[in-house]
């Protein structure tokens, strides 16, 4: 893997097109004849897109074209480029967004997923597509709506990453392995960052962000690209790539240092996109919990989730949107689960609600009593696919293992905090000699018979105990990553000579957003009924 | 020197360059450096072990190095956030190994069995300067969070063993104070760790817009 290789394969017009065509097209596939619907489809289709009808098209890309996928395409390929260039003279720029939906298709409905050929089919379209918006003296008139920019972008790192389990997959035919040897090109993992990272520099987005955030015109740093639609969402949405492929590779650093100057908190005007939102504070809440910032974790996902519960309506017509959300969303419950156990502190009532719920208060009562298998279960069932540039078998299952085995080397540390913390909750004050007798009963029997040797221990635990719960906690500043010290756990202490004071946190029901949303709901009921003409 | 290199490092992590192997000497450079001047840099170090990660192919006296160098920024995450980019087999490899070990005593502030061990293997960090007194600085830090007044003969032992000298100087740098021969005292905790009540306050400005629309 040469850094060389780095740039994008070059589109060098009907040459290069033609080439990659003989190898890798489907076009010896029968094909069965394109309903009459399909065509009319395409043709308006295409139409709007020439004209640059973003809503028109915004209707045909999230309404119209997966109802004709439900209806025509069930469980098979749309009709391939060859099919579709018969019914129009050779749009390349229609016939590249179409065959990423075609192929997008292929990867979510056709069963067996897409073959070898496929997966190459698609990484030199989107080679083609990028290398149209990059490679021109000025900007492209293409115009596409915000959420098939996110979609495109996004499904731009998933099949990177679907194509590195599917390299490390046990048991390939011979022909998958030979061209997989001769292309080390195709779906390499530079090359992926590189087009991320060229879209985020073409479009300056970061400056863009950066002055936004202090108040001032991005318009006036985003240059003539920048202040382009398409290349100004395609350069935000490269950052939500890179944060999400950073992830994959375990390195969390990076991927939160990626969002600088993306306010986490606020509504933007790039959070257009529920999906995007979602997504982002995923990745991040995710990056936050490994590196022991619970409290940042805790306080990402409670956003995220109550965004969720208050736009739910929103977004239940759309399918195939909401399979990813509602994963994303359970996954998102099951991780504040985890960093609450690992954590305790206050929530939203209405979160708190959803997490009383017996499938999770199951799950948090087995970890706080140190059931490591289920911490294990929970984390694997909500972590990123993690992915290895190890070219041997079976190398993104040692990634998720690997991975897994990292965050269960920090819960092993903390294992007898719950149980100390139980104790502390109890008293203000607590000789540690009483607390080793309670932790001796606790466990049955004694370890050692040397009441010296408890004490000692229980020190060490409580030391521990401080320790593991301070921590970095964002408050201010551009970066996810800056932040100070602080305990924000909800059960405090210190130890004067051999005694410990405890500090507890007691928090008062909260009664206004309660009321004020009955209030709410009453004034809407009156209005209704006001309204009501007998 | 040092804060040279640091600037050309930084110079060189811009963007899609972070990945570029042809970096790497430069970048292995400045991590023996870090080690030689106990100057400490985060991002260079992760940036390559993820050079390392992406080619498969770790350097194991780098990557050991890089890992203590973690360990002497206790208590910050650092050394989890190096480990995620490393892989079981590379774990299991000694003297990489060791070093992960080391740093789970201190994890879990087993203090005792760290100097014990780090004790019997001088060889292991005798190239990160300044090593075993950044541990103390790490076990001031949970000292200094969890007591008010402190036995004088377990610090020095958490501290390794040190003699009245050395402790003085840990005691003068953190501005602790003995009480008597038997303890220390390390701060008035009692003024920052005490019981929240939390109850809620609506102020008259929060409910304005509400009562404005409900008329």
């Amino acid at each position: 893997m040469d850094y060389e290789q780095v740039s994008i394969p070059e589109y060098d017009g009907d040459t290069y097109y033609n080439s990659y065509e003989d190898r890798y097209s489907d076009a010896d596939m029968y094909e069965p004849p394109m309903p009459e619907i399909i065509k009319k489809f395409l043709l308006y289709f295409r139409n709007a897109i020439n004209e640059g009808m973003v809503y028109e098209m915004q209707n045909l890309y999230e309404n119209t074209f997966p109802k004709l996928s439900d209806q025509y395409f069930d469980k098979a390929p749309w009709p391939s480029d060859n099919e579709v260039r018969k019914i129009m003279d050779d749009d390349k720029t229609f016939l590249m967004l179409y065959k990423e939906l075609y192929y997008r298709h292929i990867f979510a409905r056709v069963p067996n997923g897409p073959s070898t050929r496929q997966r190459f089919g698609s990484f030199y379209n989107y080679c083609d597509l990028f290398n149209y918006i990059f490679t021109c003296e000025t900007p492209v008139t293409l115009e596409l709506p915000d959420q098939w920019l996110w979609e495109l972008v996004d499904e731009f790192v998933y099949q990177f990453q679907s194509f590195t389990q599917f390299r490390s997959r046990p048991r390939k035919t011979q022909e998958e392995m030979d061209m997989l040897a001769s292309n080390n090109e195709v779906w390499n993992v530079l090359l992926v960052l590189n087009v991320l990272h060229s879209f985020i520099n073409k479009s300056n987005i970061k400056l863009q962000l950066e002055v936004t955030a202090s108040g001032g015109d991005p318009d006036s740093v985003a240059g003539e690209f920048g202040r382009h639609s398409l290349y100004k969402m395609l350069g935000y949405y490269s950052m939500i790539g890179l944060l999400r492929l950073h992830s994959l590779f375990g390195d969390y650093y990076l991927a939160i240092k990626v969002l600088e100057n993306i306010d986490m908190h606020k509504k933007n005007a790039y959070s257009s996109v529920p999906a995007c939102h979602i997504s982002t504070a995923y990745y991040v809440g995710f990056a936050y919990m490994m590196m022991r910032r619970y409290s940042d974790a805790i306080r990402t996902f409670s956003s995220i989730l109550l965004y969720i519960q208050r736009t739910k309506q929103l977004f239940q017509t759309r399918s195939y949107q909401n399979d990813q959300i509602n994963k994303q969303t359970d996954q998102m419950y099951t991780l504040l689960a985890m960093c609450l156990v690992l954590h305790p502190q206050c929530v939203d009532e209405s979160i708190q609600q959803v997490l009383r719920e017996k499938n999770y208060t199951d799950r948090m009562f087995k970890m706080q009593y140190g059931d490591l298998q289920e911490f294990e279960n929970c984390f694997q069932m909500a972590c990123p696919k993690f992915l290895s540039m190890d070219p041997a078998e079976d190398s993104v299952k040692e990634a998720v293992k690997y991975q897994t085995s990292v965050f269960m080397a920090e819960v092993k540390q903390q294992k007898m905090l719950p149980t100390i913390r139980s104790y502390l909750k109890l008293y203000t004050t607590l000789p540690i000699n009483k607390l080793v007798t309670f932790m001796a009963q606790g466990q049955g029997q004694r370890e050692s018979n040397e009441p010296t040797d408890d004490k000692e221990n229980l020190t060490k635990h409580l030391l521990c105990f401080k320790h593991k719960m301070k921590n970095i906690v964002w408050n201010k500043g551009a970066s996810g990553l800056d932040g100070s010290f602080h305990s924000g756990s909800e059960l405090d202490f210190y130890i004067d000579r051999d005694m410990i004071h405890i500090a507890d946190t007691k928090v008062a029901h909260r009664y206004g957003d309660f009321f004020i949303r009955k209030v709410l709901k009453f004034e809407e009921l009156n209005r209704k009924l006001k309204s009501i003409k007998v | 020197m040092a804060e040279a290199m640091r600037r050309t490092v930084a110079s060189l992590l811009q963007g899609i360059e972070r990945y570029n192997p042809q970096h790497l000497s430069t970048l292995e450079q400045y991590v023996e450096v870090q080690s030689q001047e106990n100057i400490y840099d985060l991002e260079a170090n992760l940036a390559v072990l993820k050079i390392y990660q992406f080619h498969h192919d770790y350097n194991l006296d780098i990557t050991v190095q890089i890992m203590l160098k973690a360990i002497t920024n206790f208590p910050h995450s650092d050394f989890v956030l190096c480990k995620c980019l490393l892989n079981e087999k590379l774990c299991q490899e000694a003297p990489l190994s060791q070093v992960l070990t080391l740093a789970d005593l201190l994890e879990n502030c087993n203090f005792k069995e760290f100097w014990y061990q780090v004790h019997a293997m001088p060889e292991l960090y005798v190239k990160v300067n300044g090593f075993l007194d950044s541990v103390r600085k790490f076990v001031c830090h949970v000292i200094g969070i969890t007591f008010q007044s402190v036995e004088k003969h377990f610090l020095m032992e958490l501290l390794g063993g040190v003699d009245d000298a050395v402790l003085n100087q840990w005691m003068q740098k953190y501005n602790w104070k003995a009480v008597d021969n038997k303890y220390i005292f390390v701060s008035n905790q009692d003024e920052n760790i005490k019981t929240k009540n939390i109850t809620e306050k609506i102020d008259y400005e929060n409910i304005l817009g509400v009562m404005a629309s409900c008329r």
